[in-house]
């Protein structure tokens, strides 16, 4: 049997006093622990769980997507790298082929005069002199035949200069034989003079009757481009004033 | 038990009525999320598989659909000393037939096509195979362009299989040294099998394998070997160019040679290599390594005079003869350059058998020579007396290969140091210490006597006589044996001042050419020379001696050997 005695007496009194104020329940300390209960909170969790769930399920099937398509790309270059290679490959045996000794000397005898003579230093020293010799002599008569040509030019000048000369001498000869004496003037001359100035006349009398006609865009732009360089050069624009 | 409880509240009846009415409507949403929750659970299913799917699927399905995608380089390529393709890989085709997938108009059809497009093939076959098989290859090892004629005609029946496949752009250039590979493109001779590992070597396969050959001397020490053909209807040639430094070689050429890039089956002896494989009596070449023995033992110098040489010899059941009349008394030196063989038999018994052997021994004459390829000939092994000796001194009774040959003449041409011929070139060589096994007052004697071989008019090889190469050598003539047919040999080294090069040419079984035009460089005697014709001497310096001249005179510049006589007149 326990001693009940025994155990009670062994729990601590602290405070033996009763006291009203200290044991009244602060309702408004209490009712705010109390849990919220949320009805709905449930169905927004299985909601929110399924939407993310979905939306990583796209996400991974967009990134796999895009993964594929990548890795594609890749295959695809390593395919197009694997071609070039093959064609380098085949164009290195090309120029293999092309350029072995065999082919080559085949293109060789072909193609080219492979009849070389063969000479000896000194050989070739002879026709470094004889060369240089060559040059010389070349050198000198191209000189002689430079200045020959020089004279003859001179020569050839002085010559026709003179001809000229004679001729406008005997122009002046003739014109002054023709001025001394003016009834001499040959009668062409003086028809040819006469119909000038009946030509003149002509054209004034024109321009008076139908000067609509005889002023044409074309005179009037030349005309004013005329006077327009005049104004420019500072000559008086019309002439007399 | 107060301070174990946070909280409690009191709950009114009220309040718990208004719950209950709504949990109600909860449990009803409930059921909705749960059907929700079903369908995107069951979508969830098919993307998971889908995802599934994709990442399990091959890679391969995504590749543009182009054969040439498999492109991948199976073997490393073989190139030259100046980067020349000899061997490299390309996709070939085997095409095949289905004749179940043809109806009988398809197969006339087709037969017809065939008989247009490719005029070589046998129609009667094809159609006997047409109506017997399932399957049959019509094209094998076929190029791209052939398989393209065979792909336009658009027939369901043809099956392609691309293959990669080794080719050898030179053809017949390298045909001993390369070798070839199988179907599976494993090598099987050649450098193709001795350097297979390292040819299939997955993390080198873009580093080509290079050799120390060069193409284009190797092309013109061939085409020199096939006018000789012409010229002394010989059976089959062979020559080798090596460097005397580092044994390096540069040419190597057997005739007759073969396509490599036909498929063949060769069995004929002819087609051996018979510079590595071919194991010969090489004749009076050894006269050189008899004097050589004498001067490293000291018993002779080129000066020591050998009075009263018989013109035969007599030992056991051999005759030794001289090839020509010859004086009587000859210094060691003249017996070098007119070569005669009972003065050399009198050098070897000076010698001694024993020295003798050791010495033939040094240069590894006689034991199998360790080199790059599969294809290396073992010298016949002999039981050493007096009377093989003798026999031996002048180079009968005395077996070796044509590349043992020319690297013993290398050593004693660069001083006497030993080298190992190599056809396959390292970049950084090692700085060991080369072993000297002839002393260098030997080895320059040798290359002094040697010059006069070719120099001098008594000598037997005039014809090498280059002007401005300083070309020295030694003719050898011996009959093959059980054969009256002889085997010519020449072994030249140039400059002779100090070697770079050695060059063997070896003629097999020439014909005496009557008909060919010999011509005389400029001598005292002839100060433009002359020319002979008639000539029914079938001796090395009639022939092989020519042919060796020949090459020096093309692959001297190349070479880039400073010509003498260029560099004292300039």
């Amino acid at each position: 049997m326990i001693n009940q005695e025994k155990w009670i007496a062994s729990l601590s009194i602290k405070n033996t006093r009763f006291s009203n104020i200290k044991n009244q329940i602060n309702h408004d300390r209490w009712t705010n622990t109390i849990p919220k209960k949320n009805t709905h909170n449930s169905v927004h969790k299985y909601s929110l769980i399924a939407i993310l769930f979905v939306c990583g399920l796209l996400f991974v099937s967009v990134v796999k997507n895009e993964t594929r398509i990548l890795q594609k790309e890749i295959n695809n270059l390593e395919a197009s790298i694997n071609v070039i290679k093959y064609n380098l490959d085949q164009t290195i045996i090309d120029n293999e082929v092309i350029t072995s000794p065999e082919n080559i000397s085949l293109l060789a005898k072909e193609y080219l005069n492979i009849n070389l003579a063969s000479y000896k230093r000194s050989q070739i020293k002879q026709l470094n002199d004889e060369t240089e010799k060559f040059t010389k002599i070349n050198k000198t008569k191209k000189e002689k035949i430079n200045k020959e040509k020089v004279k003859n030019l001179s020569v050839n000048i002085k010559l026709k200069f003179a001809k000229r000369i004679e001729e406008k001498k005997a122009e002046i000869r003739k014109l002054k034989a023709l001025y001394s004496n003016p009834k001499l003037v040959p009668g062409e001359i003086k028809i040819q003079v006469a119909n000038q100035i009946e030509e003149k006349k002509t054209e004034l009398k024109n321009i008076y009757r139908s000067p609509k006609n005889v002023i044409t865009l074309e005179k009037v732009g030349k005309w004013s481009a005329a006077q327009v360089v005049k104004a420019f050069l500072g000559m008086p624009i019309i002439p007399g004033r | 038990m107060e301070n174990k409880k946070k909280s409690f509240y009191f709950e009114d009846y009220t309040e718990s009525e208004i719950t209950n009415n709504k949990f109600n409507i909860v449990k009803v949403s409930l059921n909705r999320v749960t059907f929700l929750s079903f369908i995107f659970f069951s979508l969830l299913l098919i993307f998971s598989v889908k995802i599934i799917y994709l990442s399990l699927s091959s890679e391969k399905s995504f590749y543009s659909n182009n054969i040439k995608k498999d492109f991948v380089k199976k073997r490393r390529d073989i190139v030259d000393r100046h980067g020349s393709v000899l061997a490299t890989n390309v996709i070939l085709y085997d095409v095949g037939v289905r004749p179940k997938l043809l109806k009988e108009k398809e197969r006339k059809n087709l037969l017809i096509k065939l008989s247009l497009l490719f005029p070589e093939l046998d129609l009667n076959k094809i159609r006997s195979k047409l109506d017997k098989k399932d399957f049959f290859s019509i094209g094998k090892r076929l190029t791209p362009k052939t398989k393209d004629q065979f792909w336009l005609m658009g027939n369901k029946a043809f099956v392609f299989d691309a293959k990669p496949s080794r080719i050898y752009p030179q053809k017949n250039l390298f045909s001993h040294i390369l070798g070839q590979t199988d179907d599976a493109n494993e090598g099987i001779s050649g450098v193709e099998k001795f350097f297979d590992k390292n040819l299939n070597n997955k993390d080198k396969i873009n580093l080509p394998l290079s050799l120390t050959l060069d193409s284009n001397l190797q092309y013109l020490i061939r085409k020199e070997l096939v006018n000789a053909e012409a010229d002394f209807h010989n059976i089959g040639s062979g020559a080798i160019l090596m460097n005397v430094e580092n044994g390096e070689i540069l040419s190597l050429v057997s005739l007759p040679d073969y396509d490599l890039n036909q498929r063949v089956s060769i069995s004929d002896n002819i087609y051996i290599n018979k510079i590595t494989l071919g194991v010969y009596e090489l004749g009076s070449v050894f006269k050189t390594f008899t004097i050589a023995a004498g001067l490293e033992n000291k018993v002779i110098n080129s000066n020591t005079i050998f009075k009263n040489l018989k013109n035969s010899l007599t030992c056991d059941k051999y005759t030794i003869n001289e090839h020509d009349k010859l004086p009587k008394n000859l210094s060691a030196e003249q017996i070098l350059i007119r070569s005669s063989n009972i003065g050399a038999v009198r050098i070897a018994q000076k010698v001694g058998v024993e020295k003798y052997r050791d010495f033939l021994n040094s240069l590894e004459l006689l034991d199998t020579i360790n080199f790059d390829l599969e294809e290396i000939g073992a010298p016949l092994s002999f039981k050493w007396g007096k009377c093989k000796l003798a026999t031996s001194s002048y180079g009968h009774g005395i077996t070796t290969t044509p590349l043992q040959l020319a690297r013993a003449y290398a050593i004693l041409g660069n001083g006497g140091y030993k080298i190992k011929p190599s056809i396959l070139k390292v970049k950084t060589k090692s700085l060991e210490k080369k072993e000297q096994i002839i002393s260098d007052k030997t080895s320059n004697t040798i290359n002094s006597m040697l010059r006069k071989v070719v120099s001098l008019d008594e000598g037997t090889a005039n014809f090498a006589d280059v002007k401005g190469y300083d070309v020295g050598g030694k003719t050898g003539t011996a009959l093959k044996y059980n054969s009256k047919e002889k085997l010519n040999t020449f072994v030249a080294l140039f400059p002779a001042s100090k070697p770079k090069y050695v060059l063997l040419v070896m003629l097999d079984e020439p014909k005496p050419a009557p008909n060919f035009v010999y011509e005389f460089s400029r001598s005292e005697k002839f100060p433009n020379g002359y020319k002979h014709k008639g000539e029914i001497r079938n001796t090395s310096g009639w022939n092989t001696v020519v042919v060796a001249g020949k090459i020096i005179e093309k692959i001297g510049p190349i070479l880039a050997i400073n010509n003498l006589e260029a560099s004292i007149n300039f």
